[in-house]
């Protein structure tokens, strides 16, 4: 009699602990998109939201079930992102995070989600994020300041070796320092030399003073190392001042398409642009992003849509390949992962987690160039420039 | 009104009452924390533009003196919370000492052009002294030191609560300090100022000091506040020293209720969680801040908490009406 109870209470056990491990087994995965959805950044944390949202939607089941998908709204505010993502931690036990666009906003929230073990993908510009600030849970997508600047002033000096006198536009601010000191290095390199450089602050728009001190000096090519609607604004300043007629004009960091769209091929033809992606790109899978994107929301990806999209992706392909949602093991799988992205085939390198992808040199078309709506620019020239591994910075892996 | 009832009585009753619901009743407890941190910078800005009348955009230059200066000395002296604390609080009035010095020498719109002025300075020093602020980036790994008594330590506040349980005392006692200030003869004289600075300076008050006090105070908690929010995220964000922040914290103020601290709560909490709300729904969510701003203005103008008074008053229970209304000074 005993037995037989001890018989079926150990059954009942080895019943009740195997649907525990189903249980567990069958937690549905939530991907935390941590977006600037209102606030100053709100354009760009829409398309970035919608880049996530398709890799979720069209991902399938992932560990067996669905997997989902929030989003987290910064207000445009590191703070408050830090904030909502220490809820999302607390609350929901939230282990997968990407997004946080804003430098300030990724260093932070990363070292947050590494503080609880999660892991963070991002697309942020910071070189800290893969550098002194570097730690176990954070990757980053986007080619380093080291890798644009490589890629965009090599060639384009490639394509015009005569010009040999160049001007920097710089915003005084740690992104706008990295892609300075990059710029000084090459220019030693390759004989530039470098006629001048104006400093303006981050919350600068008025940009005459500085277009007028480049012309006074007189370069063969004028490098804007600032983002987002400063360069847009400076770029425009330029044109209007007729700088476009008497050198050659190099945005180094753009976003891409949709900067394009905002400032019109009046302006962007015959400039160059650096750009972490283009949707003319020919591999497989950004021509199935194109499609997909088109089919969704009508529109053509553009850089942040695509590098969410990618984030994401890449962040449930390594829940799958690690068959559990535990982060140390999925960190395990992202290290040194080889993978076909909207730029060829990425790798994400273990030693400091930047993945090393494509960075591309575009020229602007002319309007009546362009083959479509948002036919903006071709492809001079493309390539991985990423710092040697003897040389990181990173130490925190 | 006797001594007991403005200070421990009527609203700080309503304020610990806040502060026990807040988070049960609120999504989580950071969310709570956040407004009550809040509520402490528009509780020392009331202290200034609704006790004072001095409209001041300078309020981000404390909030953010606050959070680098204890940050700072956490980070490379290794000064434990209380120590921290203390520093930001000797940084905000330090800091509203030298802003207050000056700006108070002028009155009216010129008094605002110059804590403006003043705000953007500190912007750009907080920009280009990046190597101690962390420029645009921030200043990272900002520590949350254990509260420590005699040598004992009573919690390590890493937990959401227990760093909600010390912000809410630390709210309580500047709280009740300022309720004690603003009662005190040097309270009133300051609303006397407010109300006709001629006249005070007339019967002999030196008004300019009174003012400078009144900015040391404001200065020091919102300092304190600065502190407490580097804490909270483990990280000092330059937009802590932006006009935005100043502009906030006055928005808060004023939507609460100017010559009512606990109007400061209501303000904080209802700015930070319109924010929360709002911002998931329409992403141009401060387009609906700038209309309650206007409707509050134009038919609150005792603030949130001038308005739920207004609506108790139609009520009868008279005893809590009289217990609070002397909260909303005339």
């Amino acid at each position: 009699m005993i037995k037989k109870y001890l018989k079926n209470t150990a059954l009942v056990f080895s019943i009740a602990a195997a649907s525990c491990v189903v249980m567990a087994q069958e937690e549905a995965v939530t991907i935390y998109g941590v977006k600037s959805l209102s606030g100053s950044f709100a354009s760009y944390g829409k398309y970035a939201d919608m880049g996530s949202k398709l890799a979720v939607e069209q991902y399938g089941q992932v560990l067996g079930k669905t997997p989902s998908y929030m989003s987290i709204d910064t207000e445009g505010n590191a703070g408050k992102a830090l904030r909502k993502v220490q809820e999302a931690i607390n609350q929901n036990s939230a282990k997968f995070f990407n997004g946080g666009t804003l430098s300030s906003t990724s260093l932070a929230i990363g070292k947050e989600i590494n503080k609880s073990g999660g892991v963070f993908i991002t697309p942020a510009g910071a070189d800290e994020l893969t550098g002194v600030d570097c730690n176990t849970s954070t990757f980053r997508w986007s080619v380093p300041t080291y890798g644009a600047i490589r890629e965009t002033v090599v060639p384009l000096l490639k394509e015009h070796p005569e010009k040999k006198r160049w001007y920097t536009i710089t915003p005084q601010y740690v992104f706008g320092e990295a892609l300075l000191s990059n710029a000084k290095a090459v220019f030693d390199e390759l004989g530039i030399e470098h006629v001048g450089n104006s400093y303006h602050s981050l919350q600068e728009q008025e940009f005459s003073g500085y277009v007028t001190n480049a012309m006074a000096a007189k370069p063969d090519v004028l490098l804007l190392l600032n983002f987002g609607s400063q360069s847009s604004n400076a770029l425009r300043q330029a044109i209007n001042f007729g700088l476009k007629n008497q050198m050659t004009i190099l945005v180094t960091w753009s976003s891409g398409l949709e900067q394009f769209q905002e400032l019109g091929a009046d302006i962007t033809e015959n400039v160059y642009f650096g750009a972490q992606y283009w949707h003319t790109v020919d591999t497989p899978l950004n021509n199935k992003l194109v499609k997909e994107v088109k089919d969704t929301y009508g529109i053509t990806p553009n850089y942040p849509l695509a590098a969410d999209y990618i984030s994401t992706k890449l962040l449930l392909d390594a829940i799958v390949e690690a068959g559990t949602t535990t982060p140390s093991d999925v960190i395990k799988v992202l290290e040194g992962k080889s993978y076909e992205g909207p730029t060829g085939t990425e790798i994400v390198r273990a030693a400091d987690h930047q993945v090393l992808k494509n960075y591309y040199l575009l020229k602007g078309k002319s309007p009546s160039e362009m083959k479509n709506a948002d036919d903006f620019a071709e492809i001079v020239s493309y390539g991985k420039s990423f710092p040697d591994e003897s040389s990181l910075e990173c130490k925190g892996m | 009104m006797n001594k007991k009832t403005s200070i421990f009585g009527g609203v700080t009753i309503i304020a610990l009452a806040l502060m026990v619901l807040m988070p049960i009743l609120l999504p989580s407890v950071t969310l709570a924390t956040e407004i009550l941190i809040f509520a402490l910078a528009a509780l020392a800005c009331n202290l200034l533009l609704g006790y004072t009348g001095l409209l001041s955009f300078g309020q981000g230059i404390f909030f953010g003196g606050g959070a680098y200066s204890a940050s700072l000395v956490m980070l490379h002296l290794n000064f434990g919370l209380i120590s921290a604390l203390i520093t930001a609080i000797l940084v905000g009035a330090l800091l509203a000492l030298i802003v207050g010095a000056l700006a108070i020498r002028r009155t009216g719109i010129y008094f605002v052009m110059l804590t403006l002025s003043f705000s953007q300075m500190a912007y750009f020093l907080a920009y280009t002294f990046s190597d101690w602020t962390g420029g645009d980036n921030g200043l990272l790994d900002v520590p949350r030191p254990a509260l420590t008594l005699f040598g004992m330590t009573i919690s390590d506040l890493q937990s959401s609560e227990a760093f909600y349980i010390f912000v809410a005392a630390v709210f309580a006692i500047v709280f009740v300090f300022s309720r004690r200030v603003i009662h005190s003869p040097f309270g009133t004289t300051l609303v006397a100022i407010r109300e006709n600075e001629g006249r005070s300076s007339a019967v002999g008050f030196s008004t300019n000091h009174f003012k400078l006090v009144a900015f040391v105070i404001s200065g020091a908690i919102t300092g304190l506040a600065g502190a407490l929010y580097a804490m909270l995220l483990n990280f000092a964000p330059l937009s802590n020293v932006e006009l935005l922040m100043s502009e906030n914290i006055l928005i808060m103020t004023i939507i609460g209720g100017t010559s009512s601290l606990i109007g400061s709560i209501l303000g904080a909490g209802s700015i930070v969680l319109m924010g929360d709300l709002l911002s998931s729904i329409w992403p141009r969510w401060m387009m609906i801040l700038g209309a309650v701003l206007i409707a509050v203005v134009l038919f609150l103008p005792g603030g949130l908490w001038g308005g739920i008074l207004s609506l108790t008053s139609k009520f009868p229970w008279k005893k809590v009406k009289t217990n609070v209304t002397s909260e909303v000074t005339k």
